[in-house]
């Protein structure tokens, strides 16, 4: 909201040491947020008052003319391209050194002594548009220069002074009083400055509605909740015309344009008392059932499907959920947010029925909201509106049509329906709590005075304040105790309030395992393994349903998407990790990337979703997801899967992946798949992703990826703690090294040798011959080569030779046994 | 003997003398010193003959003789081998410019975690337990249980995102929703922060994204007022900035808080003095921050007369790209390593 130095300056005296940016600063640390001050015509220096002596054309050029400009000491010769630029007339004359918009867009130019078309021009002289001043004077023609004969200014006098543009304008950050409905207009903020300044606040009093008789007003509320209050009164006598230039100037400061002095009475209302108002054409309103003079007025609920053409001429489709104000016959007005275009006040308007009421907040916003059109009035209603302003805003708005419209006069009583209550406590209040909370010792008189100048009522009884809450703070925002605090505190200065640190218990602070679990892991992916952090979104595309062959129903889907192409919730992090690698793999030979966020899983029950009810939210667990791909790497899964044995050895467990070929959906590899397995438990996943998925997402390369599940990984693992002491004895080892068959898994046979015998200590395979880069063909069909190193060692004594040559011995049975291998 | 030991020990040195290599040294050494016939050895095996008062006699010199030809030998030894190595610099010389090939790719940890961490640990050492809740929450926790009601506009489809056949789930739109779900855990009293995700439904461009990361804290104890509020935040964000910093308070509106603030910290780039980073205001607006409303406690179980609290909170996802200088949100979320990979 824009918000006017000289409007405030109407309602409190302030002292002229005052700086405006002053006041600014002190409205922004103790009432809202100020995010901008502007100084009217601060870019009009050395733009004058100038007259035209002398016209002539422009030898070489038809559209242009030559003029002697007088600037109250002297002629400049000025080159115009102006259409009325006529002799005597009275220009805005931009000498050299002023600052102009050339044809009003761009940036500020200074100009500078110019030869146009061959003749030397001293300066220029301006369009409204050229020089900022294009909503107080609206071209009508394009070429068309600022006439200012109308004016009385002296050539020579600066275009600021002449137009009287003195005043400041403040650009209030409208997020910083959604709270404060009471400032949404100039009387409010200044009720505000005066508290700040302690300074008197001139009295609102228009002088009573003087009724007429000749027109009947009856107002009929059908729905009270939505319209607790309707107030309106007609006019007749109206002479529909400009405003004057105070009115206009008024309007034009805080970024309204004037339309008529009827329109304009309207919005000078909504931004004196905040109350937005609406002017009928009664003429329009009369039904033909209606013979009388007079109309009957109705705060309905809109028809399902009824059709609306509000004053900006677009047409809306209503709602139940809509109020309208209407005649027998048609709706009139979108309560609250718009008039109808049927009866908007014309040039040959002369009776007009005001309207100054309360709508419900909620009700107005979504009304507007749902329709697309935010307007000054709507905005205004959702912040909870004082239903008793409706009258003064009505008072207010007739003395002024009859003060700008001498022929106009009261021809209906004021029809006033209402039903409406507001809660004014009395709130009680201790001096001992405000202290308390605030952290200061502030004197009783002081409270007082604070909540007196903010228009509290404040009765002192026995130590206890009984507050009570002006009307206008009483719709919402003032309610409790802690309330009234905050407006002592604020007004008092949060500057003043001096800086303590409690006073705490050194426990130390409980650790949540999951948070050092996920960064101890995040360090060990990327500091030793080389993984590159990501963060997703965690929405997905519905691609995803069919490429990987996911089962819709188990995905969770947004109601509103901020895309349509992604509604749905992530239930793993490898979708959008693939399209990561997609896109990646353009510019890099090799991705090696990954995240830890949240998922959610339709199927499984989470926390509880609110106190009083045994719902439980979808299952949301913290996962964590590799990708790895990269040019002329066959089998990625051991790049993945290396990291999370890398991972995993740094806790006390005991893992192992074992082969899956089966999952959800048809994505993974169905050879190259396992699950992880912790202490027994499956935590997650290690796979490729099937070639046909990679080929449908456009990836060229093998892609291998993990998905582990820190939740369920928590309840595992521990703190390392495994060490074993040093043994005294050497230990020896041996290899071995034979032909198995292919499906033969490097578990199987590590479980199997670790109990051959309590010398063998360990077991590390070192080497596997890929039968299928097996050129010569010495590996037979089906079967592959591996080759592990044996570690044997007593804890008693040293071994001999012979004793190991016969576990060794042993050890190769069984692989010849169990296995069926060929040793080599 | 006396002669024996002379003269091995003038000919020991002057074949040391001779002596240009270590092959030759070998040699040198198997003549005088080999187990089976060298010649030093020979004349030690006989001093055995010897008896009495020649053998003590005899034997300590011997060993003299033997010992001080072996220092000698040494020497020589030393002397050789050191030759040897004289021109490593050259013959052994490396580019030690060079990486090593093929060259290990370094991981990388994203922006926003840098700077959670950064808080995670400044909360910590200020006595906060860190902890995070459910992205996906229902509107008790993110709204009515934080006194926001049914009318706020917070609450409407155009600012939050609402799941199909669940509405009053949503994916929470500030961390907020932890309030009472912390103090329900842990009880009182209470000091928490509790980092994390939050979405707002909105159009995205340089500076919006309808995803992003919000830290907030909240610390429940008896006697909580303004001044401890401003002294902890102070406190944090001087931990987090490793300096003094000068912050404000001035009104802001939360329903959660009563009183409700935001707070400005006095710009560390300029020191107050106006710069385009502040934009010449001195100030930049860091955080929002109030008491507790009493209707949070309340919700929480709370009696607003024993318990009061405070709460802060401020945006991750600014505070990264403040640090980082990143111009444009979206890279956040881009997956685009070549962004990722400057962390």
């Amino acid at each position: 909201m824009l918000l006017s130095y000289n409007w405030i300056k109407n309602y409190v005296d302030l002292p002229d040491s005052l700086t405006p940016e002053e006041l600014g600063l002190k409205l922004t640390m103790s009432t809202v947020e100020v995010e901008g001050v502007e100084k009217q015509g601060k870019d009009l220096e050395n733009i004058v008052v100038g007259i035209v002596k002398k016209v002539e054309k422009h030898p070489d050029a038809d559209k242009l003319q030559l003029c002697r400009v007088y600037d109250g000491t002297e002629d400049w010769q000025v080159v115009c391209g102006g259409s009325n630029v006529v002799k005597n007339m009275k220009v805005a004359l931009g000498r050299i050194g002023a600052k102009v918009k050339w044809h009003g867009e761009g940036d500020l130019i200074e100009l500078t002594k110019a030869k146009i078309r061959g003749v030397e021009s001293f300066g220029m002289i301006c369009a409204s548009s050229e020089i900022g001043l294009g909503d107080m004077f609206p071209l009508e023609g394009e070429k068309e220069i600022l006439d200012l004969s109308s004016i009385e200014a002296k050539a020579g006098t600066t275009i600021a002074k002449a137009l009287e543009l003195d005043d400041v304008v403040y650009d209030i950050d409208n997020k910083s009083m959604t709270h404060r409905p009471d400032l949404w207009g100039h009387y409010g903020m200044s009720r505000e400055v005066a508290a700040l300044y302690n300074k008197k606040l001139v009295s609102y009093n228009p002088p009573a509605i003087k009724p007429g008789k000749e027109f009947k007003i009856k107002v009929d509320i059908k729905d009270t909740k939505l319209c607790p209050r309707y107030m309106a009164v007609a006019i007749d006598g109206i002479k529909v015309e400009p405003s004057p230039d105070w009115l206009q100037k008024k309007l034009l400061a805080v970024g309204l344009n004037p339309i008529n002095n009827i329109v304009d009475i309207t919005n000078y209302i909504l931004f004196d008392l905040g109350q937005p108002m609406h002017a009928f054409d009664a003429a329009h309103l009369k039904g033909k059932k209606n013979k009388e003079k007079g109309v009957n007025i109705l705060a309905r609920r809109a028809e399902v499907g009824e059709k609306f053409v509000t004053l900006d001429e677009k047409e809306h489709d209503l709602t139940n959920e809509d109020l309208v104000i209407a005649t027998e016959e048609k709706a009139v007005a979108l309560a609250g947010v718009m008039g109808g275009l049927n009866s908007e006040i014309k040039n040959d308007t002369t009776t007009i029925v005001f309207e100054s009421a309360n709508f419900d907040a909620l009700n107005t916003r979504r009304t507007a909201t749902r329709l697309g059109i935010r307007t000054d009035s709507s905005s205004r209603f959702e912040k909870s509106l004082d239903a008793n302003n409706c009258e003064l805003a009505l008072k207010r708005a007739v003395e002024l049509t009859l003060e700008l419209c001498p022929n106009a006069k009261v021809v209906s009583s004021v029809a006033d329906e209402s039903n409406f209550s507001l809660n004014q406590g009395p709130i009680e209040l201790s001096l001992e709590f405000i202290n308390k909370k605030i952290g200061v010792e502030l004197e009783k008189k002081q409270v007082v005075k604070i909540l007196e100048s903010l228009g509290f009522d404040v009765k002192d009884k026995k130590d206890i304040l009984f507050v009570t809450v002006p009307t206008w703070r009483a719709t919402k925002d003032i309610s409790i105790a802690e309330d009234l605090v905050e407006e002592v505190a604020r007004i008092y200065g949060y500057g003043n309030i001096e800086t303590v640190l409690p006073t705490f218990s050194i426990t130390p602070p409980e650790r949540n395992e999951l948070k050092t679990l996920e960064n101890k892991i995040k360090d060990i992916l990327s500091l030793e393994f080389g993984f590159n952090e990501v963060y997703n979104y965690s929405f997905i595309s519905p691609k995803w349903i069919e490429i990987a062959g996911l089962d819709e129903d188990s995905l969770i889907e947004l109601d509103n998407p901020v895309a349509k192409d992604r509604p749905y919730l992530r239930r793993s992090l490898w979708p959008n990790m693939l399209e990561n690698v997609e896109k990646n793999l353009h510019e890099f030979d090799s991705v090696k990337i990954f995240e830890v966020g949240q998922v959610f899983d339709k199927n499984n029950p989470g926390v509880r979703a609110a106190d009083n009810s045994d719902e439980l939210l979808p299952r949301q667990d913290l996962m964590l997801g590799l990708a790895f791909a990269s040019k002329g790497v066959g089998k990625p899964f051991y790049e993945v899967s290396s990291a999370i044995s890398g991972i995993l050895d740094n806790f006390n467990c005991d893992y192992e992946l074992k082969a899956k070929s089966e999952m959800e959906g048809e994505f993974i590899h169905p050879g190259r798949t396992a699950e992880v397995i912790v202490n027994g438990e499956v935590v997650g996943a290690v796979g490729e992703i099937h070639p046909v998925t990679l080929y449908k997402i456009g990836i060229d390369e093998r892609t291998a990826v993990v998905e582990i599940s820190l939740n369920k990984l928590i309840e595992q693992v521990a703190e390392k703690n495994n060490y074993k002491k040093l043994s005294v004895y050497p230990a020896v080892e041996r290899d071995v090294a034979f032909l198995v068959d292919k499906k033969v898994t490097n578990t199987e046979i590590s479980e199997k040798l670790k109990n051959v015998d309590e010398l063998v200590k360990g077991i590390e395979l070192f080497d596997v011959y890929d039968p299928s880069a097996d050129a010569q063909g010495k590996i037979p069909e089906g079967k592959k080569s591996m080759a592990y190193h044996i570690t044997y060692r007593s804890d008693e004594k040293t071994l001999e030779s012979k004793e190991i040559d016969k576990i060794h011995e042993k050890l190769t049975k069984v692989l010849v046994d169990d296995f069926d291998v060929e040793i080599r | 003997m006396q002669e024996t030991l002379d003269k091995i020990k003038k000919e020991f040195i002057k074949g040391l003398d001779e002596v240009k290599e270590v092959l030759q040294l070998e040699e040198l050494e198997q003549k005088f010193f080999s187990r089976k016939s060298g010649e030093m050895t020979e004349a030690m095996k006989s001093l055995k003959k010897l008896s009495g008062d020649a053998k003590a006699e005899f034997g300590k010199l011997a060993n003299e003789v033997k010992k001080e030809l072996e220092d000698l030998y040494g020497k020589k030894k030393n002397e050789l081998e050191k030759n040897k190595m004289g021109d490593l610099a050259d013959s052994e010389s490396i580019d030690v410019t060079q990486p090593n090939l093929p060259k290990k790719e370094n991981g990388s940890l994203h922006p926003e975690t840098l700077v959670l961490r950064e808080m995670e640990e400044v909360s910590r050492n200020m006595g906060f337990i860190v902890e995070d809740g459910p992205e996906l929450d229902s509107d008790y926790f993110s709204f009515e249980a934080l006194n926001i009601p049914d009318s706020h506009p917070a609450r409407d489809s155009q600012d939050t995102f609402y799941i199909k056949g669940h509405p009053n789930w949503c994916m929470r739109p500030h961390v907020s929703n932890m309030q009472v779900r912390m103090i329900q855990k842990y009880g009182t009293p209470l000091r928490v922060a509790y980092p994390g995700r939050t979405f707002r439904n909105e159009a995205t461009d340089a500076s919006h994204d309808h995803t992003f990361y919000q830290f907030e804290a909240l610390v429940i104890d008896k006697d909580i007022n303004v001044g401890n509020l401003i002294g902890i935040i102070k406190e944090l964000l001087s931990g987090l900035y490793k300096k003094d910093v000068e912050v404000r308070l001035r009104p802001g509106y939360f329903p959660f808080v009563e009183p409700g603030f935001e707070m400005d910290m006095k710009c560390l780039i300029c020191e107050g003095q106006g710069c385009g980073a502040c934009g010449h205001s001195g100030w930049v607006e860091t955080l929002g921050c109030g008491l507790v409303h009493p209707k949070v406690l309340e919700a929480a179980g709370l009696d607003p007369k024993e318990w009061s609290g405070l709460a802060f909170g401020m945006g991750l996802t600014r505070l990264a790209m403040q640090k980082y200088r990143i111009e444009d949100i979206r890279h956040l979320q881009s997956g685009d390593l070549r962004f990722l990979k400057q962390f």
